[in-house]
């Protein structure tokens, strides 16, 4: 064969192949559920498709399993998909529980012992394919959650001895006699929601719904999910509450913040939800038309500088002190999220969204006090060097910092910090690292000084207990699986936290959390630094209550939404 | 050539392994599977029930070994991270890399052939130092920067010059909305990560081809042909170009293998999730198994290619001959 010959049939086979491309493009959703039939609803007029940016994709949507714990799954599918018990809505000044449109009347609790939660089922409360929400629901979702091998967190529902399901319309839940669960309701609400058990009971669970599925018990149903690219959810023609107004919703998942922010100025995505760093803050800065904006510091989210109790220097409650009152945490706050109004440090190390419960601001005391500072170092045998730096013994005071590498707000924050404590006397190095190593190694064996990280609640229950209790200490004991990381052991303060996790006793629960706060305060165990808030950020083109919700998110409320024009 | 052939695939098993091999290891040393329920609201005992579903508690070369004996029987397991089918996890991402490759090298092959050409034959005139100074530029451009350079000047500040309702180039994966197949959409979204992709190529493969043209131009048998009176246009293309296309061939394939694996800053810019994207949320979440069988796939187009190049060197040049 001449190489002419040949380099006409190569030719010809590009060209072949290039034809064969381009037919084939409708592989980009070869890997989606099935489409449904267009618009639920059939009949209704279409009110539009709404495009959003979502910034993770769920791992999967098995919201039981390990492989569940990113929030944007929960935010985009589950909340939308799952009935939940309980709602999470503002009450004044503070975010509380309200029963949802899944209960008939907010559940009695009988504190026991055993404890007893009683739920009275909606019955107008049903599933997409018009079969009703049941007892029998309820049961399904504790057995899975209390007894399978595959589960993100069992907490709480390993507490529950059984669910009653007798009567199809009540859902009795007794709980252990000496495992009463203060959080209880959060119990099938926005930690897993409600399972529909006829169908999926006998069924593996996870092969069922890990790649999405197509029932729904909330005002929208998952048409399609095609990883790596969207999901589409399209409004549930069964739900009994406010129906969806809008025909079609698409999350297209846009991990690059830079690239949200501008799929936001050209009209390709309608809604951003980004990550508080400070190139999201830039953007802001820079002026968003066309836009309406949230910003808020009372979220789930709380940044603190945590401190390894257990390792030298730190080991010492007046260096940890003096640490406190060498930082000025405001200007750190003010310098990271002052263009967006926040500029107040946390004054506790639970979340904002718990403020029914302790006290919020048990570490207000800690300001920049460099004259504290030197009375606490010298009272234990520091003194400053010719550097400027303190040092006892030959040596000096010098600390490692730690955090994920590559997250630019943690990377000033250190900054700012190293600043600071240089000018009080209080040398710091930098060494990041990355999450893996951070919380799979370092935190877990106690390789560090301090740790900056958020802690991120869920719920709005205060639960110091598994960072703070001292049997959570990483050790032989739990298999070095206990995340009190920062190794705090203080005797007085276990069965405060305990009372915080088992009375179902709110007024006691209040007042032992406060009891906990200052005494964390008083040992300065770890310090709080920035509540890391939310950036909600909607076209105008969308109307309705568009507001924030530290647990939901900012589509907590999508199925009210409308689109203009 | 059959011999040449089965001694490089032979030779090519045993370095797969190794890689692989190695990679495994080095993942379960340094990434931890568990790490993100540490990190969240898991309970206590999650970690070692999540250890025992993945076998972590097994030694490294247990776990490798069982993995492999699966592999070679064609099951090539469940991703640790999300649950799905490796194999198909790898399918579609190499499916939204094989399009951006394709496209990209057919646009930076036909502009740098004739970019190198050009500024062969017009050597040292003033658009050959301009395509030289491009090419400079293009080499030392960082594509993330370009990308999203490219995102603001051709598809942000255009909908605010010309109020436009929707931009003329988009840049959120490779479709809008419910739009599927090869369409005007499609062309749109494409159009900015092709570019993005094929600024560094061309600038690369230009030069190479520019290096290579005024070497065959240079040859005794180019000046016998202008002596014989064959046309200008001729001797270019017929007796220059074809020449001076074997070498650029050759680096062409192997830079094509080389891009299977994904280019992971185009498609984090522009939001596609291909083979690099795999590969960098695999890592971070030390999803070993999705990262082994990443390497043996990525391996393999690599030393295709590599194969491809050398077969390819050996047609278009009869004196080469593979053994």
């Amino acid at each position: 064969m001449s190489r002419r010959n040949v380099l006409v049939r190569g030719f010809a086979l590009g060209v072949v192949f290039a034809l064969v491309l381009a037919a084939c493009g409708g592989s980009d959703d070869e890997s989606s559920t099935s489409p449904t039939n267009p618009a639920s609803g059939s009949g209704a007029p279409d009110a539009g498709t709404l495009v959003l940016a979502a910034e993770q994709e769920p791992d999967c949507a098995d919201w039981i399993a390990s492989c569940a714990g990113l929030a944007w799954g929960a935010w985009i599918m589950q909340y939308q998909t799952m009935p939940l018990a309980f709602n999470i809505v503002k009450s004044g000044a503070n975010w509380t529980y309200a029963p949802s449109n899944l209960l008939a009347e907010p559940p009695t609790l009988t504190p026991g012992p055993p404890q007893v939660v009683t739920y009275k089922i909606n019955p107008a409360a049903v599933w997409s394919d018009g079969t009703p929400i049941t007892s029998t629901d309820f049961k399904y979702t504790w057995d899975q959650i209390a007894n399978s091998e595959d589960v993100y967190s069992k907490t709480g529902y390993e507490n529950i001895a059984s669910v009653d399901d007798t009567d199809p319309a009540t859902a009795v839940v007794t709980f252990k006699p000496d495992q009463s669960y203060g959080p209880w309701r959060a119990l099938f609400g926005t930690d897993y929601g409600v399972w529909p058990s006829h169908i999926l009971e006998g069924k593996n669970r996870d092969k069922a719904t890990k790649d999405g599925y197509k029932w729904s018990g909330g005002p929208w149903k998952i048409e399609s999910w095609n990883r790596g690219v969207d999901v589409t959810l399209i409004p549930n023609d069964a739900y009994w509450g406010e129906k969806p107004k809008i025909s079609k919703v698409i999350f297209k998942f846009i991990p690059d913040t830079t690239a949200q922010f501008k799929a936001f100025q050209t009209g390709e995505v309608l809604g951003i939800y980004p990550q508080p760093q400070l190139d999201a803050v830039d953007a802001i800065k820079e002026g968003l038309p066309n836009a309406k904006t949230v910003y808020t510091a009372d979220t789930g989210s709380i940044e603190a500088l945590w401190m390894n109790n257990a390792k030298a220097p730190l080991n010492s409650v007046a260096v940890r002190q003096a640490i406190a009152y060498a930082i000025d945490r405001d200007a750190i706050v003010a310098r990271l999220f002052g263009d967006l109004g926040v500029d107040k440090a946390s004054q506790s190390l639970n979340p904002p969204i718990t403020s029914e419960f302790g006290d919020q601001q048990a570490w207000a005391g800690y300001t920049l006090d460099l004259q504290k500072v030197d009375q606490l170092l010298t009272g234990e045998g520091w003194a400053k060097g010719s550097d400027g730096i303190y040092a006892k013994n030959g040596k000096k005071l010098s600390l490692t910092i730690t955090t994920t590498a590559d997250n630019q707000r943690r990377e000033l924050t250190e900054q700012i910090l190293q600043e600071q404590l240089k000018a009080a006397g209080i040398d710091l190095k930098i060494k990041n690292q990355s999450a893996d190593q951070l919380f799979g190694v370092t935190l877990v064996e106690g390789n560090y000084q301090m740790a900056l990280y958020a802690q991120v609640s869920t719920n709005l229950d205060p639960g110091l207990c598994v960072i703070m209790c001292s049997s959570n200490v990483p050790s032989k004991a739990n298999d070095n699986s206990g995340q009190n990381y920062t190794r705090t052991e203080i005797p007085a303060l276990d069965p405060l936290l305990t009372a915080v996790d088992r009375s179902s006793d709110d007024a006691l629960r209040d007042q032992s959390q406060a009891q906990a706060d200052q005494l964390m305060a008083e040992n300065q165990v770890s310090l709080p630094l920035d509540p890391l808030p939310n950036i909600a950020i909607w076209s105008d083109k969308i109307s309705g209550d568009l507001s924030d919700n530290p647990i939901m998110a900012m589509f907590w409320n999508m199925n009210t939404w409308q689109l203009q024009g | 050539m059959l011999n040449f052939l089965g001694r490089r695939i032979l030779y090519t098993i045993p370095v797969v392994l190794i890689a692989s091999f190695l990679l495994f290891v080095f993942v379960r040393a340094t990434f931890d599977p568990t790490a993100k329920l540490r990190s969240g609201r898991a309970d206590s005992a999650a970690v070692a029930r999540e250890q025992e579903r993945l076998g972590l508690d097994k030694p490294v070369v247990v776990q490798y070994t069982n993995w492999l004996g699966d592999f070679v029987r064609g099951d090539w397991g469940q991703s640790e991270r999300t649950r799905e089918d490796v194999f198909d996890m790898i399918r579609r991402s190499l499916w939204y890399t094989v399009q951006l490759i394709f496209w990209g090298i057919l646009l930076s092959a036909t502009i740098a052939i004739a970019v190198g050409v050009y500024s062969a034959v017009k050597q040292y005139s003033p658009l050959d130092y301009t395509f030289t100074g491009m090419s400079f530029v293009g080499l030392a451009l960082p594509p993330f920067w370009f990308g999203l350079i490219a995102i603001e000047l051709l598809a942000v500040q255009p909908v605010k010059w010309f109020d436009l309702q929707q931009p003329i180039f988009s840049f959120v994966g490779l479709h809008s909305g419910d739009s599927t197949g090869f369409n005007l959409d499609y062309l749109r979204h494409l159009a900015l990560p092709v570019l993005t992709l094929t600024v560094q190529i061309i600038a690369g493969w230009s030069r190479f081809q520019r290096a290579s043209m005024l070497d065959v131009l240079q040859s005794d048998y180019i000046r016998t042909a202008r002596a014989k009176g064959v046309p200008r246009r001729q001797v270019i293309v017929k007796h220059g170009l074809r020449n001076a296309l074997i070498p650029l061939v050759t680096v062409m394939a192997l830079d094509i293998g080389v891009l299977f694996g994904g280019v992971i800053i185009t498609e984090t810019i522009f939001s596609i999730p291909g083979m690099g994207r795999l590969f960098y949320d695999s890592l971070l979440a030390g999803d070993a198994t999705v990262l082994v069988a990443w390497t043996v796939v990525t391996a393999v187009f690599i030393v295709t290619f590599n194969l491809l190049a050398d077969v390819l060197y050996g047609v278009l040049d009869p004196r080469v001959r593979l053994s």
